[in-house]
């Protein structure tokens, strides 16, 4: 009688370890799942962008742009495009980042009316892109194996069924220091981020406020950053999104940088 | 009034043409610029270093062939003799032969080689005038009426610029900057006005007096390494040649050969250049009316120090080859003797602020052998998207009238510029 109530105690400890594993597994997962979704849908990307950033009061600065991705390896290194339209002080400029998680990304500039191509020391990938509220890392991604992720439970979004999940970075990191992520049961799409810093304070929203299909790919087509500390916020609006164009690695090249291609750039 | 009239004719042109031709894009800005000197004792013929108020037009149109852009600015100047001016700053066609050849024809800027301003084996056109009056910095480049040809391959890339017509550096004449001139005082040398200004004789207009510049470049382990050649001349008056007993500055004929490198390297960027300059009217280093020849090289590192703060130094060192020649020469007229090895340092600190509204930038030129220095500081701020408003300050100082920066010591200057952009 001892014995098997031993028996079914070490079952049931047994069993909560092999449960708790599984659960850390699927946080894992899930959000290995919405990076995959969310910054490597299709081989490539080609689309315009308009980027409002809001001042607290209320002023408004818009940046056009048009970006294009491809993926080297899915999850791992890719390669970004952009071409500066807006506003006239930078139109023209060309943008070139490669990409790599495992180390530190290289970027180039190329400024038109100097003809200058300038590499950029990019050891900060928390600094903000194009003055806007999301970083180089929030626009390209921060790799989920760098932070360790928890399910938390179930939360409904804007009707949509959701996981929450809360990551924390595995080396200390200036970012955050925990960030819990709404992330859509359906399509794997992060619905909303909440970024908190070290005193575990709010310092950052991002939401998704437009879901659309494109191509068959789920794409979020109206996204937004928060800033609460300064009580700013950017949106990003994407249209003209095209997925699979058949880019190739030799786009990101130099030669491209001064001789924007106009085939996907109108 | 005849240049009021072709002035406007032309922006009346510029004007209606825009709009008629399909799919022209058309954006540009307008722009003050107004600053002044603060050295009573400058001898410059007026105290604005700048009183200009410019419009820039850009027109791009672009096919599945080939692409046209132009570059069109319209100045009145309120602080030179000849108030309208106006200039084609870029007007080319460009297009792609076969998968790896591209052409670039017509009016451009032209830049390669590593120095952040400081250049070795970039010999192309530079405006000092603008330079350090505070124009934007897209106006230290001056451009080329030139042919580019730029072939890929796996190996690398190779670029070929041919320039039929000599273009020179835009130099301090002497009305708004002040600068050395080694024939003044009779002959002694000072640092004048505009008394003394003349357009140096350009080589004649010849095809075997065009500019060839040529780079390879491929990138070897991350690294971006090139090698260069040029063949046409100095872009300084460096030389002169005696007519009618008199000497007369002139550009002597120049070949350089360069290399450089580029890459990351511990969070940052660095860079190594260098290049012989083959004096080809002084191969000897016996003429004292020309220069001898050198070799150069620079170093240079850039890294994020903070968020936001960007600093950058550089070192470059030039070597006169058969100085004791030039030292002798200089000796006998009593004239400034350079040092055989040069120093110059130079450093650039960037401070973004406000969300990157705020940009606070010095570069700062000091060379410990001419014991001059040349600092650049500005504050930019952007009102709003259209709106810039800057403010800035070029300041020099050296022990010697004749240095690259000594000369311009009577120019300290400040300046405010606002520019909308459309």
């Amino acid at each position: 009688m001892k014995s098997a109530i031993t028996k079914l105690i070490l079952a049931l400890v047994a069993m909560s370890i092999v449960a708790g594993a599984a659960v850390a597994q699927d946080a894992t997962e899930i959000m290995k799942k919405s990076h995959m979704a969310y910054y490597y849908a299709a081989d490539d990307g080609v689309a315009d962008v308009t980027m409002t950033i809001i001042d607290k009061k209320g002023k408004e600065r818009l940046r056009e742009f048009t970006m294009i991705r491809l993926d080297e390896v899915d999850g791992g290194s890719q390669k970004y495009y952009t071409y500066f339209k807006k506003p006239s002080d930078v139109s023209r400029l060309t943008f070139m980042v490669h990409k790599n998680p495992d180390g530190n990304d290289a970027r180039w500039i190329y400024v038109p009316s100097v003809d200058l191509i300038k590499p950029i020391s990019a050891d900060d990938k928390n600094s903000s892109f194009v003055g806007s509220d999301f970083s180089y890392e929030d626009v390209s991604g921060r790799h989920w194996t760098l932070d360790n992720h928890t399910l938390k439970g179930d939360s409904t979004i804007d009707g949509k069924a959701a996981y929450v999940i809360e990551s924390i970075p595995k080396e200390a990191y200036k970012a955050f220091a925990r960030k819990v992520s709404f992330i859509d049961k359906e399509t794997f799409m992060p619905l909303r981020e909440e970024y908190f810093n070290k005193k575990d304070k709010l310092v950052k929203i991002f939401t998704a406020d437009k879901i659309d299909v494109i191509d068959g790919i789920t794409t979020v087509t109206l996204r937004s950053m928060q800033n609460v500390k300064k009580n700013r916020k950017t949106t990003v609006d994407f249209s003209r999104i095209t997925y699979n164009r058949g880019i190739t690695a030799d786009m990101f090249s130099e030669r491209y940088l001064k001789n924007p291609p106009r085939k996907y750039i109108k | 009034m005849k240049t009021l009239k072709y002035f406007v004719a032309l922006l009346v042109t510029a004007a209606l043409a825009v709009p008629v031709v399909a799919d022209v894009t058309v954006d540009g800005f307008l722009q003050g610029l107004y600053g002044g000197r603060l050295d009573k004792a400058n001898p410059t013929a007026t105290e604005m270093t700048a009183s200009e108020t410019r419009m820039q037009l850009r027109a791009e149109h672009f096919g599945d062939n080939g692409e046209f852009f132009g570059r069109l600015d319209f100045v009145y100047d309120g602080a030179d003799s000849v108030k309208y001016d106006w200039e084609l700053r870029e007007g080319y066609f460009k297009f792609r032969v076969g998968d790896n050849l591209d052409f670039k024809i017509g009016r451009q800027i032209l830049t390669w080689g590593t120095g952040d301003l400081v250049f070795i084996n970039d010999v192309f056109a530079k405006d000092y005038r603008s330079f350090f009056v505070g124009r934007d910095d897209q106006y230290l480049k001056a451009p080329q009426s030139a042919l580019r040809i730029e072939y890929y391959n796996p190996v690398g890339a190779l670029s070929l610029v041919y320039t039929p017509r000599f273009e020179a550096n835009r130099l301090p004449t002497g009305r708004k900057l002040s600068y050395y001139n080694p024939m003044a005082d009779s002959g002694r040398g000072e640092i004048v006005g505009e008394d003394y200004f003349f357009d140096p004789t350009l080589p004649e207009a010849k095809f075997k007096n065009g500019e060839l510049a040529a780079r390879f470049n491929r990138y070897v382990a991350g690294f971006n390494t090139a090698l260069y050649f040029y063949h046409g001349f100095y872009k300084n008056p460096q030389g002169a040649v005696m007519v009618g007993g008199m000497p007369m500055p002139v550009y002597p004929r120049l070949n350089v050969y360069g290399v450089s490198i580029r890459g990351s390297l511990t969070g940052g960027i660095v860079w190594m250049e260098g290049g012989y300059f083959d004096s080809r009217d002084d191969r000897d280093g016996d003429d004292p009316m020309m220069p001898n020849s050198s070799v150069s090289g620079l170093l240079g590192f850039e890294r994020q120090v903070a968020t936001n703060l960007t600093a950058n130094i550089q070192w470059k060192a030039d070597y006169m080859l058969d100085h004791n020649i030039y030292e002798m020469q200089q000796q006998a007229v009593g004239a400034y003797v350079r040092e055989e090895l040069r120093h110059l340092l130079t450093s650039r600190i960037t401070k973004l602020l406000n969300s990157e509204l705020l940009t606070l930038s010095g570069f700062m030129f000091y060379s410990p052998s001419d014991e001059d220095l040349y600092a650049r500081l500005s504050a930019s701020y952007k009102y709003t998207d259209e709106v810039t408003l800057t403010l800035g300050g070029n300041f020099f100082d050296g022990n010697n009238e004749s240095t690259d920066f000594g000369q311009f010591q009577l120019n300290d200057n400040i300046y405010a510029k606002m520019t909308y952009g459309f």
